[in-house]
């Protein structure tokens, strides 16, 4: 894949045209307000059927896996070259078709993206990848129409990167064979406002290090006695997506809330596939960044005229549009590649989708810290959009494994080679 | 039923305009195009009556390849199928050669309903569709900013000067040209953009229609004789500053006037 195919930019335009309409005109009430993102979102989901096709997705997984997973995908291609082809199209499209919508809303709401793929993606993912059958049709699949929030907590006050290690959060054992739940979550997209929430801690063994109890994710609803949602937190960016915390006193979870029962061994949680793709989609949404921000500053450098002539004429204004082209096109070949993988059924590699976060939240930031020296005075206001980029494009370094662990991440590898 | 929807490509509202060095139109080369927006309406109108039941929506428009991309998107927005007249024999067609084409197409098709923009925001003539219409020999409406289509017959609602409304009864076949903000125009939904690269474009060229040295450059009765941009004349003054200091300005200069 070397460039946007048709479809795709169709996809694009109509996403343009819809956050024209529906986003930009609002963008001060998300951004600075206290309009939580949903009924927008919903909006853009419901418009480009998106609903229908997570319902239809579903459902063909579920009888899928309700008939053994005997049944072919309906439409696949079965054998020849030709049909290899389409099929490898089509996987593609549809990696395209989740990431054009990220990098759209990145160019204005990054903080968007974030309360949607944490519900869409993360929460509903640990659902359809450990749940049963019965726990996906209860859970997940409003999650995936976004009919309903979800929330994945997973770091605690003193656990951030160090997250199973120092992880507080336990599950009780009871003799009935449920769960007593307690602990204290932070910083968790959605929080305030999820309905769906699953929870990750550890399970209590006599008699067994502390380090070495099992990751057990539980589901549980908003509204189970003892569960406390926090109110919005006050952050540095990301104002678009509400983060909050999240308060567990023995709240009482029957079995049908563990999701992939009682793992045999620590190492099985499972947890760590999700953190791959996490990473991946971190490209996309530095792109959406890094585009508007270059977009802004060039038109800003035509602009703006001092000392007689528009700024874009000094030389020093120019290295700056060109390395954050420079960029641009990096990150979009980051993007092209994910898409390229998927289409071939091929994950990335936990390394390589380290180095792609790495290289991704890194240059988003210098392009939207650039974008506001660009800018000057203005860039420092947040009247100009470039002031609320920087401050949302920081988060990509810290959060889905800061750029530290992805460095650890690449090294490890490196050296086990 | 049967919908024909004439579709106009222009540049991109945001596109910078430069004009050819001949003078006698833009120069289009690496400008943005999108659906004439007077056009969406049209095609919006048509996609209702699809929804309200049995209708096929088919649209057509007259231009290069790059035109595909508008079609593409009305199918991907619900449109069955798509007429692509795409041919250099066309090109620099005067409002009457463009309606010749589009009523060639309409006999072809022999669509129930003929839907349109009321003008384009391009050329901005507002000729083509009555024109069409009398090229075909069935009714039209223009400036139409609402309508009812019943089996048969449609009832519109079109603008007349001063703010006045007038009701207009057609029986069909008829042609409407729809005035913008008629409708709340739908965006193409994700399956429908997949969709949209199979439905069928049938490409014409202007012999096909059995329109060959009618229409094009060649045959044209209104040349444009050049475009410009005026110049800018004696009067205005422009308020310098920032966007708080020209806002106290204009405020300051309204009541100097006496009007606030």
């Amino acid at each position: 894949m070397i460039e946007w195919n048709e479809q795709h930019l169709m996809i694009r335009d109509a996403m343009r045209r819809f956050i024209d309409a529906e986003i930009v005109p609002q963008l001060e009430e998300l951004e600075h307000g206290d309009t939580p993102p949903y009924a927008v979102l919903r909006k853009m989901i419901r418009t480009f059927g998106m609903d229908e096709m997570a319902r239809t997705r579903f459902q063909h997984q579920i009888d899928k896996e309700k008939s053994g997973g005997a049944s072919k995908a309906s439409g696949e291609p079965t054998g020849g070259e030709a049909s290899r082809e389409a099929s490898e199209a089509q996987r593609g499209d549809s990696v395209a078709m989740q990431l054009i919508p990220i990098i759209e809303l990145c160019r204005y709401c990054p903080g968007m993206v974030t309360a949607m793929g944490v519900s869409m993606g993360l929460t509903s993912a640990a659902i359809m990848s450990k749940g049963s059958v019965e726990q996906k049709e209860r859970w997940a699949l409003d999650l995936l129409t976004m009919d309903k929030i979800g929330a994945w907590a997973i770091t605690e006050p003193s656990s951030g990167s160090d997250a199973f290690g120092s992880m507080k959060s336990t599950a009780r054992l009871q003799e009935d064979g449920s769960y007593l739940l307690n602990g204290s979550k932070t910083f968790i997209t959605n929080g305030p406002y999820a309905d769906t929430i699953v929870f990750i801690c550890k399970l209590e063994e006599q008699g067994v290090d502390r380090k070495d109890w099992k990751i057990m994710n539980f589901v549980l609803d908003t509204g189970m006695p003892g569960l406390t949602q926090s109110k919005a937190l006050r952050k540095m960016g990301l104002h678009s997506s509400p983060t909050g915390e999240l308060f567990l006193q023995d709240v009482l979870a029957t079995p049908d809330r563990l999701l992939g029962g009682v793992p045999r061994s620590r190492a099985e949680s499972g947890t760590k596939d999700t953190f791959s793709m996490e990473r991946a989609g971190v490209a996309a949404m530095a792109l959406g960044i890094v585009d508007r921000c270059l977009e802004l500053s060039v038109s800003y450098a035509k602009e703006r005229v001092q000392f007689g002539k528009p700024i874009g004429e000094f030389q020093l204004i120019q290295d700056k549009l060109a390395r954050m082209e420079v960029a641009r096109m990096n990150l979009q070949n980051l993007v092209f590649r994910t898409i390229e993988c998927a289409a071939q059924g091929r994950g990335l590699p936990i390394a390589e989708a380290s180095a792609m976060k790495l290289y991704a939240a890194r240059a988003a930031v210098e392009v939207a810290m650039e974008a506001v020296q660009v800018y000057g005075g203005n860039g420092y206001m947040s009247e100009y959009q470039v002031e609320q980029l920087a401050r949302d494009a920081k988060v990509l370094q810290i959060y889905a494994g800061t750029d530290e662990i992805q460095i650890s991440a690449i090294a490890r590898d490196l050296l086990s080679r | 039923m049967k919908v024909l929807v004439c579709l106009k490509q222009v540049p991109h509202s945001d596109a910078r305009l430069d004009i050819r060095d001949d003078g006698a139109w833009i120069k289009d080369d690496g400008v943005k195009f999108e659906i004439n927006s007077y056009d969406t309406y049209a095609l919006e109108q048509a996609l209702r009556v699809k929804d309200a039941g049995e209708a096929e929506v088919v649209v057509v428009s007259i231009g290069p390849d790059r035109v595909t991309q508008a079609l593409r998107t009305a199918l991907g927005m619900g449109a069955d199928r798509a007429v692509h007249v795409n041919d250099p024999e066309a090109e620099g067609s005067d409002p009457l050669g463009v309606a010749k084409i589009l009523a060639a197409v309409a006999a072809e098709e022999s669509p129930d309903l003929i839907l349109t923009g009321f003008m384009s925001e391009d050329g901005n003539f507002a000729a083509v569709p009555p024109m069409v219409a009398r090229l075909q020999g069935i009714p039209s409406a223009t400036a139409v900013v609402q309508c009812e289509i019943s089996d048969s017959s449609v009832r519109v609602e079109r603008e007349l000067e001063g703010g006045a409304m007038e009701v207009v009864d057609l029986e069909m076949p008829c042609l409407i040209a729809l005035q913008t903000g008629a409708n709340q125009v739908r965006y193409a939904s994700l399956k429908g953009i997949m969709q949209a690269k199979k439905k069928p474009v049938d490409a014409k060229t202007v012999a096909d229609l059995g329109l060959a040295g009618q229409v094009g450059a060649s045959a044209v009765k209104v040349v444009i004789e050049k475009i410009y941009r005026p110049d800018k004349g004696e009067g205005a003054e422009m308020l310098e500053g920032s966007t708080g200091e020209v806002v106290s300005q204009l405020v300051g200069k309204i009541k100097e006037l006496g009007l606030l």
